[in-house]
This record gives structure tokens, sequence and C-alpha cells, in this order.
């Protein structure tokens, strides 16, 4: 059999970036907030790894510790944005008829906007926060899945086997989720991981903007935004932040991509 | 007289909505009689199908007159390889007819379904397997048992071994013949081949551009054909096999 590296090599990426994130969840080196003035833009020692930043706080445990945001948010939003897309795209693709097509416009209407920007607008209401920041990217996050749930759905209820529970007097909302949701995990995957993806940009954007996470709070965005104010000074503290985003990202991309040339699904 | 399976008069049916509306079923007059089966030959295209799908209220756009006095009817449908979810084991899928109606003990579900699979000639290691490790003929029988598990006795046979090789073709036709036999079953049994038609049949209709042209007793069909068309098909069917 044709070996997959895609999937191989971003499987094994994510892996270990997912442990990376979640270590961070449960530990850290240092506290990461803990401020010392002897340690200052110290040098990396093998006390601090990655060094400390202007405040004297060990970089590491921060890197570790916004990853571990980072990846919770990232995921909080996606489960939003499946879970909703799911249940709407299914419904709207096997019934059809006129709630579909209002609900269908209404979701272009919001993909039509930068989901960012909208986003802003929804922050800039409720106040920044990381409840309010998952609250405003699940809901925007949700347009995308249910249009590529709906397509699956159309394709998948005119084939035979959907006939055929129809004619055994199964219910329509079990024919949805039991008979073919499971079929349409193949497409529904490869958008997670494309989800996935977009999650962590459109958080980290948002948090290095100063409208996402809190300061108590913070995530690889927001710590790139601090790391900024002293490029000179420490450099591997932005580098290491973006190394870690991007590794994140490339994983999870090469996942993706392993899954679609595995299943043959295109989106 | 008792009561036919299902009688049909002046069906018309279409496919497409507005200009794109194109008529597929032409005044088509049918019935079937209990413990009967009837074949539907006709070349691909010619709406078999459809017809198919209209007497199981699968097809919406329909005029005319239908009544189906047999409870639950079933298909078989053309492609064994589209009417199994390709997501569950065969086990669930022979069980879920048994699900929907409303048999609510697990055990008894279980036992109800290796029964049917050993009469389709199923094994026990069958039964955890998903349709894609199945062959066709394999999977031919599962539909089959499908159809028959919730005690419908009317089964309408879509091509049922058009996908499949010679020798498999005449176990699975000898498979039907027998549940038929055993059963009571009354089959509807669509085919291009006048051959398989004649081996299972016992009256024929032939259709051709959505029309039914001509229909009776299978032997009367092969020894005096009336209509152009079915002398065609007949001569085509001995070519093929001469
Ligand atoms: N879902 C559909 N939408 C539009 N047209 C259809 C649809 N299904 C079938 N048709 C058309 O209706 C006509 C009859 O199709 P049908 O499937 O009933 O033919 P058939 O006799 O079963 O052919 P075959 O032997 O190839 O299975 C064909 O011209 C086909 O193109
Ligand atoms: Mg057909």
């Amino acid at each position: 059999m044709r070996k997959n590296w895609y999937l191989r090599i971003g499987g094994a990426l994510s892996l270990l970036m997912l442990i990376f994130c979640a270590v961070g969840l449960f530990w850290t080196p240092h506290d990461p907030s803990a401020i010392s003035a002897a340690d200052r833009y110290a040098l990396p020692s093998p006390a601090h790894l990655f060094g400390c930043d202007a405040l004297g706080r060990d970089i590491f445990s921060r890197v570790l510790q916004g990853a571990a945001a980072t990846l919770t948010i990232a995921l909080a939003v996606l489960a939003i944005g499946a879970v909703c897309g799911l249940v709407i795209g299914g419904l709207c693709g096997y019934f059809g008829g006129a709630a579909d097509a209002i609900v269908m416009r209404l979701c272009d209407a919001i993909a039509a906007f930068p989901s960012v920007l909208l986003a802003l607008v929804v922050m800039a209401l409720t106040g920044a926060g990381r409840y309010h920041l998952i609250f405003a990217l699940g809901v925007l996050f949700i347009p995308s899945f249910a249009r590529l749930v709906r397509g699956e759905f159309l394709r998948q209820r005119d084939l035979d086997y959907v006939k055929s529970a129809r004619l055994m007097g199964v219910s329509p909302l079990r024919i949805v989720f039991v008979h073919i949701l499971p079929n349409t995990f193949p497409v529904l995957l490869s958008g997670l991981t494309i989800g996935f993806n977009n999650a962590v940009l459109a958080e980290a954007s948002m948090s290095f903007l100063g409208i996402g996470v809190t300061p108590q709070d913070p995530s690889l965005g927001y710590m790139l935004s601090e790391a900024q104010g002293y490029l000179l000074k420490t450099p591997w503290y932005a580098g290491f932040l973006a190394l870690t985003t991007i590794l994140l990202i490339l994983g999870v991309g090469l996942l993706g991509e392993g899954i679609r040339s595995e299943t043959g699904v295109e989106a | 007289m008792t009561e036919p399976i299902f009688s049909a008069a002046h069906l018309n049916s279409w496919y497409g909505r507005g200009r794109e509306r194109k008529q597929v079923l032409r005044d088509v007059t049918l019935s079937l009689s209990p413990g009967e089966a009837l074949g539907v030959v006709g070349e691909s295209g010619s709406g078999k199908s459809t017809l198919a799908k209209c007497l199981l209220g699968l097809v919406t756009d329909v005029e005319g007159t239908l009544t189906v006095n047999s409870p639950r009817p079933q298909m078989v449908f053309q492609d064994p390889y589209g009417s199994l979810n390709p997501a569950k084991t065969v086990g669930w899928i022979l069980e879920e007819p048994l699900r929907a109606a409303g048999v609510k003990d697990k055990n008894q579900r279980r036992r109800r379904v290796e029964e049917m699979a050993a009469l389709v000639g199923l094994g026990e290691e069958h039964l955890s397997r998903k349709p894609a490790r199945l062959s066709g003929g394999q999977r031919q029988r599962v539909a089959i048992a499908a159809a028959l598990i919730q005690g419908s006795r009317f089964i309408v046979l879509d091509e049922p071994v058009s996908a499949l090789d010679v020798t498999l073709q005449a176990q699975i036709l000898r498979l039907l013949a027998d549940l038929k036999e055993r059963l009571g079953l009354s089959y509807l049994f669509i085919s291009h081949d006048l051959a398989v038609v004649y081996q299972l049949c016992d009256r024929v209709a032939v259709m051709t551009g959505g029309e039914i042209v001509e229909q009776g007793d299978v032997d009367d069909i092969y020894d005096h054909p009336q209509h152009d068309y079915t002398k065609k098909l007949l001569a085509a069917s001995l070519a093929l096999d001469g």
C-alpha cells in the first residue's frame, strides 16, 4: 500500500504539539506570572530554559501556558462551530425547503464579512475575555461548517441506503443523525483540521490586537504582542511563540491534507 | 377473487421542474396477484426503476391511481454498493428494520437477524463486517435479508443480479425462487435480461420509453411476441445465448 506521508508526519507533529499544549494546562517549570526584578531579560540558562522577559517572568513557562490557552480556546470554538454547523447543515441538507433557503442565505450573509472583523464588533460589545472570545468566534465558525455538512447531506440523501431506511419506516431524524451523519465524517474531519487552524489564527490575531483574552489569562497571540515590545532584547521570546504557533498549524494542516488524500475528500 | 398486491392504473410520472420537467412514465397500468412474480423488462432508461420507486412512494411527481395492499413493501436496489449503509456493520443494518418496527428486546433482534442471515446464506462471521468487506453477491444477500426481516411479503427487486457475474446470478436467482416458495412472497422483478425473467417470473411486462407496450404470461410472450420492441428484445437475448 502507498504510504501517506502527510498523514504520518502531520499526525506525529499534531500529536507532539497537542501534548506540548496539554502539558501547559497542568504544569509549568515556574509560575508563568511570577515577576522577578533580578531576572529581567535573563539569558537562557538551565534554570530558565528560554530566559526571562521584561518583567523577569520565565519565558518557557509562559509559552507553555499560552499554548494551553490557545489550544483550549481553539478547540472550544471548533466544538461550537462544528456541533451547531452539523445540526443546522444536516437538517437543512436533508429536509431542504424554505427553511433551508432562509438559513443558508443567513449563513451567506455572515460568511460575507471577514470573520475577524465581525468578531471584533462582537467583542467590542461584550468586552474582552476568554469566554466572550470563544462565543464570538464559535458563532462565526458555524456557517462554514453548516455549508460543508449540508453539501454532503444533499449528496447522501439521494443514495439508495437512505431510501431503503425510509422504506423500513426509520424516522427522519434518526436517518439524519444515525444513518447519514457517520458517512459525513471524512468530510467533517477534513473541515475540522482547516477550522482548527483558522481558529488558532483568529484567536491569535484578536488577542494580538488586544481584543481577545485578558492579560491575566494570556494566549500565544497576546504574548506575541508583549514580546513585540522588546523584540531586540529577547528575540527568542517572539521566535519561540511564533515557532509554537507555526508547528501547531503546520502539523494539523498536514494531517488534514493526509486525511483528504486518504479519503478522496475534496474541500 | 383475492385482492391484488398492488394495482396501478394510468400512472404518469415526471422528473425535474418547470422547463426541465421530463415525463418518464406514460400511462402505466399494471397489477400483481399474491404469490406471483411479475417481471418488468426494457432497455436502460426506459423507466423501470422509476416505476418501482413510484409503487413504493419514493417518487413524488406522480399522477394516476395506485393502491398497494401489502404492508411495508420493500425494495432490493439495483446497485448493491449504494444500497447498504457503508458506515455500519451488516449486523447493524439487519437489526435496524427491527428497531424501526419497534422490537425493543436486543436478544430477540439478534436472534431474528441470525435466523434471517442463515436463510439467505450468510454466516455469523459476516455480521460483524462492513459492506465494503463483502463481495457483490454477499451484499445482495444482505439487501434481500434486510428487505425480508420486517416480514414484508411484497418485494420489489430492481435488477438484483445485474451487477453480478453469471454463476452468482444463478445462485441469487435460486435463492429468490426458494424464498418466494418458503415465505409466500410476491415479486416485482425488474431486469433488462429476458432470460433472467424467464427463470423466475410468471408474468412479464415489456417497457420502452416509459410505456408498457405488452404484458402477459411469460410463455405467451416468449412464444408469440406481439409488439416489435418485444421481438427485438427476444432476438437480442437469443443472439446473446447462442
Ligand atoms: N433522479 C432523477 N432525476 C432526473 N431524471 C432521472 C432521475 N432518475 C432517472 N431519471 C431519468 O429517467 C429516465 C428513466 O430512468 P430509470 O432509472 O427509471 O430507468 P431504468 O429503466 O431503470 O434504467 P436502467 O436499466 O439503466 O436502470 C432516464 O432517462 C433517466 O435519465
Ligand atoms: Mg434502473
